[in-house]
């Protein structure tokens, strides 16, 4: 398990903050978030903002080996709950992945409040845990393989029908030239028969 | 031919806007505009006002859940608002 923490200072008051962040993705910095979708919002009877979001990663080109095999795109996704508090001045986010559960665990927590000696910056503590369960690399890549063979085999039935009936129209085209080119000479013997 | 196509798709879709279902984009653009307008001028100034973006969110909703379950998504459905829950494995 490995922990990460860390602390930041903007130089901007909370609810500019805030706003930034809830509208954060996407983003140049970060390519990667390729959308978010909200899932639930609702206002407690305390006042503050739940929202449950979607969020969907795209790591782009995957290694030579996987775009052999038909992996053109790996969306992983994460799920999100946030709580904007408009009284206390707190915008919390915990968010922690979807994907590959089985294989690795991300939760990362992130609060933005205001500093508290000037009113005017705004700090931002986050905090990550990551676990990667007992599981080999060679055995990770192995599952990931043959799940796009498996979604790959459908594709390779109807390639193998188009093979087909491709191949059976061509040696029916064959077919009968040799029939109309054999019909000539036939003719041409029957009607010296007669 | 194709390279004027790739330039309207990406004018009339930005790129950048993106919802996991791809039809879903513009309806999420229609509620985040609303919502980002609420969020900013009213709820954050302390008004009490509800969130009048009850109808685009519905629309774009459907869409959403429709895409999740087209692509197997494991989202958890757990009533958000309630304690924390242990995240199961999968």
């Amino acid at each position: 398990m490995k922990l990460w923490a860390s602390e930041h200072i903007f130089n901007h008051p909370w609810e500019t903050v805030t706003k930034a962040a809830m509208q954060k993705y996407p983003n140049p910095m970060n390519p990667n978030v390729f959308g978010v979708d909200v899932l639930a919002r609702g206002v407690d009877p305390a006042g503050r903002l739940h929202s449950s979001r979607l969020l969907t990663a795209d790591w782009g080109m995957p290694s030579m080996a996987m775009s052999m095999i038909g992996i053109t795109r790996s969306f992983t996704y994460a799920q999100e709950h946030s709580i904007v508090d408009p009284k206390e001045k707190t915008f919390e986010l915990k968010s922690t992945n979807i994907s590959f559960t089985n294989i690795i665990s991300v939760d990362e927590k992130l609060t933005y409040k205001p500093h508290p000696d000037d009113p005017e910056k705004t700090m931002l503590t986050q905090e990550a845990q990551i676990n990667v369960k007992a599981i080999s690399l060679s055995s990770y890549l192995e599952g990931v393989i043959a799940k796009s063979i498996s979604a790959n085999a459908n594709k390779g039935r109807e390639a193998m029908e188009w093979v087909i009936r491709r191949l059976n129209s061509e040696i029916e085209e064959l077919a009968s030239t040799a029939r109309g080119s054999m019909r000539a000479p036939m003719a041409a013997a029957a009607s010296e028969d007669k | 031919m194709i390279y004027i196509i790739h330039i309207y798709i990406n004018y009339n879709n930005p790129p950048d806007m993106n919802s996991v279902g791809e039809a879903c984009t513009e309806l999420k653009r229609e509620y985040d505009q609303c919502f980002n307008r609420w969020f900013a001028e009213s709820f954050l100034k302390g008004e009490r006002s509800g969130e009048p973006c009850g109808d685009s969110f519905k629309r774009y909703q459907l869409c959403v859940q429709r895409a999740i379950k087209e692509k197997d998504i494991p989202v958890d459905g757990v009533d958000f608002m309630g304690p924390n829950k242990d995240k199961p494995e999968s």
